[in-house]
């Protein structure tokens, strides 16, 4: 070999650009098992072969015939693998006896009386195949069989169901989403034992090939909502879906609205219940939390204690989560418009005291409020990313500096760090996190407004906040709906939480196939005199 | 056009599209016009006006129900010849325009005069068109929505003033009825007046064609003029009986001077005034974004563009500049009182002489004609 050829075939051996093993997948994608395991085997170790996790074992099946297991070590179940599968395959089944199969014997041998797998299916795809492996099942191919057959071993380690971090319910389940999709899908399958909860699994993002599961419940959802759903979702093309998060931006309505237009949570029984109303669930693989469509605005302040609690409760308990709702919103403008436009409006007594507490302050009002408010969301920000070790003394440091010494310093007047505080407890009430930080964003917009033309930079503020937010729409259902336009079955779950057997109707904005949720019957039980059972006087008998 | 996909407006919301145009920045100054037009009879001049105003709604109302899917820019060419309808069509644009703008004019004055004493009038009147701008880009079904959204934050602020300042009220001062020598010229110049006030209810012709059912069109413009004439009834009513007619004369805007007379119940506002205009700033842009809408979807119409957005944003430099062409205060509302009648012929003429044209043709419009 001359010293030319040499060079020659060096620089043929390494293609500076050699195809990556999905295009080269692709390009195979006809290509079919011959049932020659050489060949396959041999292409498959040119595409996986760099990989320390990837398995290739030759076995005699039957003790006769020459196979070979696939498989990523790393995404099976070992001592599956090795215990259970291996051993089945090797040992011949009593009955086989000796004699030499005919292939379609073997296969329906291997297939249905030696692998007790769950899930086991024959494919001659070699692009299936290679799906296959990295799904973490295990390839069989048995040489001369022109079928690989394809075993679920997929085993991934996860976490365990815990309670819900972003949802704390007083009272209510304690279970909450994991990041495994098959978990996640039997947390409502267990809560809804009907077959019409339908779950229709899809795969997306082109490297990540992230599966999603639509879930909804055949003969209450609108089919057309349905369809709205699917093909928001087939429209997405993208190389990974990292979070349900990157799925809520592909399907909301408005991308630049702050208020959110897709409700996620973390919690099975919330789901189950917007399921109940009609609505669709996605969840996503690799992420705990579900995606609810369509969201109006009212479901951002509702939780499910509303619901587990009494009515009286529970509308009590939302009245005080709307009004801490409000403060966030505009209780810093408020303040600064009246302190620097218009003090005329509260009690002199009051007006006074204000003013006193504000004499060594050096700014106005309003770049004091704006001051305080931006340290008090860095201090929250802060807080939220920090290790929870050093957690409390910052959370210590904060508070000295914000509340204590700002004052002290004459850089804050008592009363602003009232407000400001007030603000941010109020923004802490509400359950829904993202809805509570476009209204956090926004209240910063209102007290800017007050501070350039006071109640009435507020007002203006307030007609633009609230004509945006009717203007929004969620898969078509206005976002401020049932409130407006008015429907009365639906305001009867907006700032009180009427009774159940009050709410016969499921949201009618919804559109729902079967609009009845409660029996007929069930109204004229509930509203009859209660039996008195164990009367003192007179207790009913048995007949 | 827009309007005819989102046929999705119901009789409630159309009444609330009435309702709060009609109560806008008027309600401030209307004692005034009625009590100079007839003194202590200012009640009976205002309701004469809202009778004029009624009938004016009713044949806006009729004509648009004869020609349910279409607004009066289409049926117009249809009824009395392309040419013609073009002109009344620019000749209510014009109009429309410049109600507008006089509007925005009138609350900037306001605001400046009672709350925002160091800031110029050209600013509160362009913050008030931009809004009314921005927010006419929408669609029709957002339309009804924020009027039924806005209607009781302006109906509840409104009463709310009035039944509280009746207990300062001396009724001896609305009496006689009639008022203090009757002079019928100036009655009736005070209830056309009043009448030119209600004329952004001429918004109905562009909700009737996306309505639900047109058919109770009627229905919704009588239950609008009802509660919107007992507001109007009310605050003239006791305003003039707070202060007496002539002092009310002198009063620039007595319906805020009202609101400075009354104190809530509970000793936790100190003073109503400044509180009631901030609330009534939701009247006002209610009023102005129903007749800049009318005026962007007009123009729209006529100039047969698919799309109304970039014409809202391209009519208010034109808008503006008709705002601050009154000089000052005074030549504002001679402006706005000679504009308004003459608009009176426009307003209920050009529907009238529409509605008798189809009649005499036979012309009806199809419910279900282009859908």
């Amino acid at each position: 070999m001359t010293i030319w050829q040499r060079l020659t075939r060096f620089t043929a051996r390494s293609n500076p650009n050699p195809l990556p093993p999905d295009q080269v997948l692709a390009q195979h994608q006809d290509d079919s098992y011959s049932g020659d395991i050489h060949a396959t085997v041999s292409f498959f170790q040119h595409l996986f072969g760099v990989n320390g996790d990837w398995v290739i074992r030759h076995i005699r099946v039957f003790g006769r015939y020459e196979a070979v297991l696939l498989y990523f070590s790393n995404l099976v179940n070992r001592a599956l693998v090795s215990e259970s599968l291996m051993q089945a395959l090797l040992r011949p089944p009593e009955h086989v006896g000796t004699g030499k199969l005919a292939k379609p014997d073997l296969r329906r041998v291997l297939m249905e009386e030696t692998v007790y797998y769950g899930e086991v299916y024959s494919d001659n795809r070699l692009m299936r195949l290679a799906e296959a492996l990295f799904r973490g099942d295990t390839v069989l191919l048995v040489d001369g069989l022109p079928e690989g057959i394809v075993i679920s071993t997929r085993d991934v380690e996860h976490r365990s169901i815990t309670q819900p971090m972003t949802e704390q319910s007083i009272r209510g389940a304690r279970d909450g989403f994991v990041e495994l999709l098959a978990t996640n899908i039997a947390l409502l399958r267990y809560r809804l034992q009907t077959p019409n909860l339908r779950v229709k699994l899809q795969t997306l993002g082109q490297l990540t090939k992230t599966k999603v599961a639509v879930c909804y419940i055949e003969g209450v959802t609108n089919p057309a909502l349905l369809q709205e759903v699917e093909d928001r979702l087939a429209a997405i093309n993208i190389d990974g879906i990292i979070d349900a998060g990157t799925i809520e931006q592909f399907i909301e309505d408005n991308h630049w609205s702050p208020f959110p237009q897709v409700q996620n949570s973390e919690r099975p029984d919330k789901c189950m219940a917007q399921l109940l109303e009609g609505r669709v669930v996605i969840l996503t693989d690799g992420t705990p939390f579900a995606l609810i469509v369509p969201a109006v605005f009212s479901q951002f302040y509702q939780t499910m204690d509303d619901y587990a609690e009494r009515p009286l409760m529970g509308s009590l308990i939302r009245l005080v989560r709307i009004v801490a709702l409000i403060f966030s919103l505009v209780f810093p403008a408020l303040y600064v418009s009246v302190i620097s436009f218009n003090p005329e409006l509260i009690p002199t007594m009051f007006a006074v005291a204000v003013a006193g507490g504000r004499a060594g302050v050096p700014f106005p009002a309003v770049i004091e409020v704006l001051i305080m408010e931006v340290s008090m969301e860095v201090l929250r920000e802060a807080t939220l990313r920090l290790p929870q070790q050093v957690g409390g003394a910052l959370s210590i440091v904060g508070v000295l500096v914000i509340g204590q010494a700002a004052v002290a310093a004459g850089f804050a007047s008592p009363i602003t760090v009232v407000v400001v505080a007030l603000t941010t407890i109020g923004s802490f009430a509400t359950p829904a996190y993202n809805a509570a930080i476009a209204l956090r964003i926004l209240r910063f917009l209102l007290t800017i407004l007050a501070g350039i033309w006071g109640l009435y930079g507020v007002m203006l503020g307030l007609i633009l906040i609230s004509h945006h937010m009717l203007s929004l729409r969620s898969f078509g259902v206005p976002y401020l709906s049932p409130l407006v336009p008015g429907d009365w079955e639906g305001i009867k779950d907006t700032f009180m939480r009427a009774p159940l057997w009050w709410m016969p109707k499921r949201p009618r904005q919804l559109k729902p196939v079967n609009p009845e949720r409660l029996g007929r019957e069930t109204m004229n039980v509930f509203l009859q005199q209660p039996s008195h059972t164990l009367d003192p006087v007179r207790p009913r008998k048995l007949e | 056009m827009v309007a005819r996909r989102f046929q999705t407006v119901t009789v409630m919301e159309a009444s609330a599209v009435l309702i709060s145009t009609l109560i806008g920045v008027g309600v401030l100054a209307l004692p005034r016009f009625a009590a100079e037009a007839g003194n202590t009879g200012g009640p009976l001049v205002t309701l004469l006006g809202l009778v004029i105003a009624l009938v004016g709604l009713a044949l806006v109302t009729m004509v648009g129900m004869r020609f349910p899917r279409e607004s009066i820019v289409q049926y117009g060419e249809r009824v009395i010849g392309r040419w013609p309808a073009r002109v009344g069509t620019a000749l209510l644009i014009l109009y429309f325009a410049a109600l507008t703008s006089l509007t925005a004019r009138e609350f900037g004055m306001v605001v400046v005069t009672s709350v925002l004493e160091r800031t110029p009038v050209a600013i509160t009147t362009i913050v008030m068109l931009v809004m009314a701008a921005v927010s006419s880009r929408s669609n029709m079904s957002t339309f009804a929505y924020a009027h039924l959204f806005y209607l009781p934050f302006i109906l509840i602020p409104g009463f709310g003033i009035v039944l509280l300042a009746m207990k300062n009220a001396t009724w001896l001062n609305v009496q006689p009825w009639l008022g203090n020598n009757p002079h019928p010229m100036s009655m009736a110049t005070g209830a056309l007046t009043i009448a030119a006030l209600c004329q952004g209810s001429f918004v109905m012709t562009f909700v009737v064609p996306a309505m639900r059912e047109p058919r109770r069109a009627l229905r919704s413009s009588v239950w609008a003029m009802v509660v919107a004439s007992a507001l109007y009834l009310l605050t003239v009513l006791t305003t003039i009986a707070v202060f007496g007619a002539e002092a009310t004369k002198l009063l620039l805007w007595p319906t805020l001077e009202l609101a400075k007379t009354t104190m809530l119940p509970g000793q936790v506002l100190e003073r109503l005034d400044a509180l009631f205009l901030i609330v009534w700033v939701t009247a006002v842009f209610t009023s102005l974004y129903s007749t800049y809408a009318l005026t962007a979807r007009a123009l729209q119409e006529l100039s047969g563009l698919r799309d109304h957005k970039l014409l809202c944003v391209f009519l208010l430099p034109y808008v503006f500049v008709i705002a601050m062409l009154p000089r000052d205060i005074l030549q504002m509302y001679r402006a706005i009182e000679w504009l308004g009648r003459i608009g009176l012929v426009l307003t209920v003429g050009y529907p009238l002489l529409l509605l008798i044209v189809a009649v005499c043709r036979k012309q009806r419009g199809e419910l279900d004609a282009e859908a």
